[in-house]
């Protein structure tokens, strides 16, 4: 069973402990990760998202982010983190 | 003064004075988007005066100051890059926002009780709405990501810049970042990715991650940080400026900086270089597709998508830069003068002695000597240039004022300033702030009507205060005149008998009345309000004008408005005095006070009590001081009519005639602090050094009328004018 997760539209300082506290809830399972409406990521956010990715990883489990949006995606490669996995959203 | 052995506090003060002249720069530029005539460089001024603000205030670790200019700034910057319209409401928030930015510098300082925090957050809460509401939510990402579109409306791509750069040494010059954030960096408020994009406003920036330090999910502490950037700057700059980008972070983060190649980093102009970049830059794209390939230098991390790619208006051209200064310390200035002063004493006793040795007629010296005297009196006029200040500094600190007056009395006041580029000493400029700001606090308080009084009378609802400064005859003149209700001869006239300032059937012109305002103890407010009634009435702006010699006088129409005239010396180092003798003594009286002088006849001076003088001026009786007596510099007193009297109008508006041997001329003098180089002297301003190499006292007519007075404990005259 995969579970889903929507990310909100801004990550910021103040999102990183419930995003946190929400992914690690879903822990020992597949997870897709819906970015679609993310507008903004702030780099603890990103820590957060990475380091999940890296656990799901050791798990043996996958955790996707997925339908990442334009501006979610380009602030992703613009903080350097191209080699962690996002699937961007196909234009509409 | 802030001790100047530490160096650390001289840095501040620097800083600090820098501030000002930023908020300065702030407030012009709003006004000009306010008034309709700004350019898209106006816009980038107001947004770099924010930002260097912040930038200071940063490396000092003002996290106040800090917090709030970067709200300020990432709302200017919205509206730099056109995504946020320059609408009325944004420009009024803009303006509030930029007096409480002067507040959290005041406080800062040190120099004023702390910020409203309520007012500062609410403003904050404001510039935020304005931030991030309306069409363009997704802020950040467009800045951050997207190439904005430049002026001439071209959108670069985004491409590989370091396949570029290796086939051309030269522009293969740049440097290596790594910064590693620490948590506190993060609880301040600062983002990696607005640093990252404040970067790459200096040239193509590689972004390389290293996120090796990160823990497992369930060890990880939301608010702890463990990322590390390498960033690969490719621009000619030099290290400073890279720094720069970093400045207020400096202290939360890890930072190096190193050269990424031997080709020596640029020193200086550090926006020459990227436009040849740019060009070669934007010809290689559109041949190349833009390909990511290359191997990024940090170990762990394969394929880098740069930051946004320059545009032409990535580095801030330095054109809106003023005209060029440098920074000297008041001290060195006022020393020069001081010297130049002992050159044209000098210079002036040269030329007495050598009158009195008869040289004078040999052409050769006079003409050399005439030569001499043109250019001491060029150095000494060149050297108060020096000290020469714009009031531009004092009126630029009026329209918040006007604002928040017109807010707390419910009027609407528009401010006009002309001259504001009018100079005149820095001393008097620095004093001229309090009355100036009294007086047009008065004006919209007492001057202006409210709106819906003004619409009756016909006028227009928004009533004009005008603030103007010019030049005349050498002094400076500044004119506060409002177009409200003009003064209300019959309240003045009321209050000022029921004060007992004057008796109920005294017969006053309009103009009398009008002074009235000017007497101790006046005050029209029936209750003392919050803007006008301080405390400080009328009689104190005079004061403070006299101080600085000068005089103040009123004009005014019943419905029209009234007109406040200040006049005031251009400096406080020299000074236009009556150079006078008594008992073998010269002395200098301040011109200034001086009324008119005339020699007594033996039938006008009266003896009140046997031996207090007075004697009948004008109809009235004055009292009669000999100074060679007050001074101590005879026993004797001296028969009146073998001397001259001086009548004196002191700074109260009291009237004295002073008596002295006899008059020797009116002279410009070199003001020397008697205080400084000897000790306070009662009846004594200061002292000067005239052409003979003697030393003459300056009087202080004020101190010598009121020990005069004190001596002879008489009642005081009542005086009406």
């Amino acid at each position: 069973m995969t579970a889903a997760l929507v990310l909100p539209a801004v990550l910021d300082i103040q999102q990183a402990a419930p995003l946190r506290d929400d992914l690690l809830a879903l822990r020992g399972q597949p997870v897709v990760i819906d970015g679609s409406a993310v507008e903004r990521l702030g780099a603890l956010c990103l820590q957060v998202l990475i380091s999940a990715q890296q656990t799901w990883a050791r798990d043996g489990l996958s955790l996707q982010i997925d339908q990442a949006s334009e501006a979610f995606a380009a602030q992703w490669n613009a903080f350097g983190a191209t080699d962690y996995a996002l699937a961007q959203r196909e234009p509409a | 003064m802030t001790d100047a052995a530490d160096p650390f506090e001289a840095i501040k003060v620097t800083f600090f004075q820098e501030c000002d002249e930023l908020l300065g720069d702030l407030e012009t530029g709003l006004l000009a988007i306010e008034a309709g005539s700004a350019d898209d460089e106006t816009i980038n001024a107001v947004f770099r005066a924010v930002h260097s603000v912040k930038g200071g205030a940063g490396a000092f670790g003002l996290e106040d100051l800090v917090r709030f200019a970067h709200v300020f700034e990432t709302l200017l910057d919205e509206l730099r890059a056109g995504r946020k319209p320059c609408d009325p409401p944004t420009v009024k928030a803009l303006l509030r926002a930029s007096d409480v930015l002067a507040d959290h510098v005041s406080a800062a300082r040190g120099q004023a009780a702390p910020v409203d925090e309520a007012r500062s957050a609410a403003l904050v809460a404001e510039l935020e709405a304005l931030t991030h509401g309306g069409a363009a939510p997704a802020a950040i990402a467009d800045v951050l990501a997207l190439p904005e579109a430049d002026e001439f409306g071209f959108r670069p791509v985004a491409f590989d810049f370091s396949t570029l750069a290796a086939p051309e040494p030269a522009a293969a010059s740049g440097w290596r970042v790594t910064f590693r954030p620490h948590a506190r960096m993060y609880a301040k408020a600062n983002e990696t990715a607005l640093l990252l994009r404040e970067l790459s406003r200096l040239g193509p920036v590689e972004v390389a991650l290293d996120a090796s330090a990160l823990p497992d999910l369930a060890e990880l502490v939301a608010e702890e940080a463990y990322l590390t950037w390498t960033l690969d700057l490719a621009a000619v700059v030099d290290e400073a400026s890279v720094r720069e980008a970093f400045d207020f972070v400096e202290a939360d983060c890890d930072l190096t900086v190193e050269a990424l190649s031997d080709a020596p980093a640029a020193t200086d102009a550090p926006d020459s270089a990227p436009d040849l970049d740019i060009a070669a830059l934007l010809a290689r794209a559109t041949a190349e597709a833009p390909v990511i390939e290359s191997a990024p230098p940090v170990v762990e991390v394969a394929p880098v998508v740069p930051v946004a790619a320059p545009t032409a208006a990535a580095t801030p051209a330095p054109a809106a830069q003023a005209a060029v200064t440098i920074r000297v310390d008041l001290d060195r200035v006022d020393r020069l003068i001081n010297v130049v002063g002992e050159l044209v004493i000098q210079q002036a006793m040269l030329a007495q002695r050598v009158i009195e040795s008869g040289l004078a007629r040999s052409s050769g010296i006079s003409v050399g000597l005439e030569d001499l005297e043109l250019l001491t009196r060029e150095i000494q006029d060149s050297v108060m240039a020096i000290r020469a200040q714009p009031v531009k500094s004092v009126f630029q600190r009026m329209p918040r004022l006007v604002r928040e007056v017109g807010e707390m009395t419910g009027k609407r006041v528009r401010l006009l300033t002309e001259g504001e580029a009018t100079e005149v000493d820095k001393t008097v400029v620095e004093r001229l702030a309090e009355p100036i700001t009294h007086m047009i606090r008065n004006a919209i308080d007492h001057g202006l009507e409210m709106p819906e009084d003004r619409l009756a009378a016909g006028k227009s609802g928004e009533g004009t205060v005008r603030l103007a400064a010019l030049h005349r005859s050498g002094r400076i003149v500044i004119e506060i005149s409002d177009d409200g209700r003009g003064i209300n001869r019959e309240r003045v006239r009321g209050i000022a008998v029921s004060r007992g300032l004057i008796v109920e059937d005294a017969v006053l012109t309009d103009d009398e009345i009008d002074n009235l305002i000017f007497l101790p103890g006046f005050s029209t407010a029936d209750a003392i309000s919050d803007i006008s009634g301080r405390g400080v009435g009328m009689d104190v702006v005079r004061k403070s004008i006299q101080a600085l010699g000068g005089r103040i006088s009123i004009a005014s129409v019943p419905g029209k408005g009234s007109t406040f005239t200040l006049s005031l010396p251009l400096t406080l180092a020299v000074l236009d005095g009556m150079v006078v003798s008594a008992a073998d003594q010269t002395l200098v009286a301040p011109l200034t006070a001086i009324v008119e002088s005339l020699t007594p006849r033996p039938g006008d001076v009266h003896y009140v009590g046997g031996h207090d003088a007075v004697i009948l001026f004008r109809e009235q009786f004055t009292p009669l001081i000999d100074v060679g007596m007050v001074m101590g510099f005879r026993d004797a007193a001296l028969t009146p009519s073998d001397g001259v009297a001086v009548i004196v109008e002191t700074e109260s508006g009291a009237r004295a005639a002073l008596l002295f041997d006899a008059i020797q001329g009116q002279r410009q003098v070199v003001i020397k602090s008697l205080e400084t180089n000897y000790r306070q002297v009662e009846g004594v301003a200061a002292a000067t050094i005239l052409g003979d190499g003697r030393v003459a006292l300056i009087l202080d007519v004020d101190a010598i009328v009121a020990n005069a007075r004190r001596r002879s404990a008489r009642p005081e005259l009542k005086l009406a004018s």
